[in-house]
């Protein structure tokens, strides 16, 4: 009885070790498993309306056998549109000749993401880059095709986005992010990101930059004189006259698509900012009301300055009252 | 044997039970009401792309009052109608879209939803009044 005893506790501890054996090489195996960028070719800038060329090098170190789609994902300028204008391609150890990808549908949930889908995901998980204005977005592509992978491989892919850029002035922190269909952004082993820093378009029409902080901007950066905008002041961004202001007004000038000047300019309740945070600052307005338009009339930009209540000190585009800051209406 | 017939009898008076327990159910089928939006409504919260403009600008100056088939606006807030006019939804059971008319102009189509909220009847509509990429969506409640 006492050998039967001993011999079923030898048989225990046989199996609670060979449990703990699978279970370290489990977690060896699975933190084995990664994916990396290793570099972009990327340019500095090109034209408006131009194609930007981009080309992600991605090795992906596999624990296991699977099979799931990959997944590209790109932080861009809603204006560009790039569901429906950038088109990526890859290659990789594993393929013969280009693969390709589609654009995900809105409201397609991601994997193992509690029901959101891939653009929320990124940008709750991984942010917007640094961008400073709205007007962002996160485009995300999977494989056409679902690849199988083997254990303890490492593939190398080459990745090529071809996204046509809109006629928009603007500069931007492009980003990117690679990831599979199977495990998405479920640990950080499983995707990865880059941001290789400012990226600029030159563009018509007033500069729209995401990478500097701006003394004033307006949201939405596509607008009509029918929408309700918002005008910012940030009196932190450089050493202006208005930067210790306890007051700030607007003065506002409308400029009709024939040519007519509106006069906006006044120190009241109607042109006072409000303050939001240390020395952040803004108003709405509806320009059709704020100018009282007939329906005959459409605006076609504003020119503004930041003033304090005398309107003697004003404050424009470098700081100074010399330039005024200036908005286009137009939409995307 | 007697305890066969006491069993036989348990038996029995179990199947009676059952019988008498059925009844017959009747089945009624809920009649969906008809949506009234008659009375006055005023904004009660507005967002631009999401972001809440409720307490940052002054909505206080809009008023719709619905009355049968037609409107009146009183409007200092962007709309998709300025003026007055006809109204209908594409179904007063099971409202979705709300069509509002100015004048001799055509029906501009509005993405409507009429929840309850709070036991208080919320119409909840979005549009775009200047450019397309930028959605507005009003919550209206009835002014008692």
């Amino acid at each position: 009885m006492c050998m039967l005893s001993k011999l079923l506790q030898k048989i225990k501890g046989a199996r609670l070790w060979q449990a703990a054996l699978l279970l370290l090489l489990t977690t060896v195996v699975i933190i084995s498993c990664s994916i990396t960028i290793d570099s972009i070719d990327q340019p500095d800038s090109v034209q408006g309306g131009e194609t930007l060329t981009s080309t992600l090098h991605v090795t992906i170190n596999t624990n296991d056998t699977r099979s799931a789609k990959f997944m590209v994902a790109l932080l861009v300028p809603k204006v560009w549109n790039a569901s429906g204008n950038a088109k990526i391609t890859f290659t990789s150890s594993i393929t013969t000749g280009t693969q390709t990808m589609s654009a995900i549908p809105a409201g397609t949930a991601a994997p193992q993401a509690g029901g959101k889908d891939w653009p929320t995901l990124i940008a709750d998980k991984i942010g917007n880059g640094g961008n400073l204005l709205p007007g962002w977005e996160w485009v995300a592509f999977y494989s056409d095709k679902a690849y199988s992978v083997v254990a303890n491989d490492a593939i190398t892919v080459t990745i090529t986005i071809k996204a046509k850029v809109s006629n928009d002035n603007l500069s931007f922190k492009l980003g990117y992010v690679v990831a599979n269909s199977s495990d998405g952004l479920s640990d950080a082993q499983y995707y990865a990101s880059a941001f290789p820093g400012c990226f600029r378009v030159f563009g018509q029409g007033d500069l729209m930059d995401y990478c500097n902080p701006q003394l004033s901007s307006i949201d939405p950066l596509s607008a009509m004189d029918n929408d309700i905008i918002t005008l910012n002041f940030d009196a932190g961004v450089i050493d202006s006259e208005l930067k210790d202001a306890d007051e700030l007004y607007l003065c506002l000038k409308g400029v009709t698509t024939k040519g007519d000047t509106l006069d906006g300019c006044a120190q009241n309740d109607r042109t006072r900012l409000s303050t939001y945070a240390l020395k952040k600052w803004r108003i709405d307005i509806w320009p059709r009301q704020f100018f009282n338009l007939s329906k005959s009339q459409q605006l076609e930009s504003l020119v503004y300055y930041f003033t304090d209540k005398t309107g003697q000190v004003k404050v424009g585009k470098d700081g100074t009252g010399a330039v005024p800051f200036t908005y286009t209406f137009k939409c995307q | 044997m007697k305890r066969y017939f006491n069993l036989g009898l348990l038996v029995l008076l179990l199947w009676v039970f059952t019988l008498l327990s059925c009844h017959r159910e009747t089945v009624v089928t809920p009649i969906e009401s008809t949506k009234l939006l008659n009375g006055t409504w005023k904004i009660t919260k507005a967002l631009r792309n999401g972001t809440d403009l409720t307490s940052r600008f002054d909505f206080s100056g809009f008023k719709i009052v619905f009355q049968d088939s037609t409107y009146t606006l009183d409007s200092l807030v962007p709309f998709p109608v300025t003026e007055n006019g006809a109204f209908h939804l594409d179904d007063p059971k099971y409202p979705f879209k709300l069509f509002l008319k100015a004048g001799d102009g055509d029906y501009k189509e509005l993405n409507m939803d009429y929840p309850i909220n709070a036991g208080v009847r919320n119409i909840i509509i979005s549009f775009s009044p200047g450019c397309s990429s930028n959605t507005y969506q009003y919550t209206l409640q009835k002014v008692n």
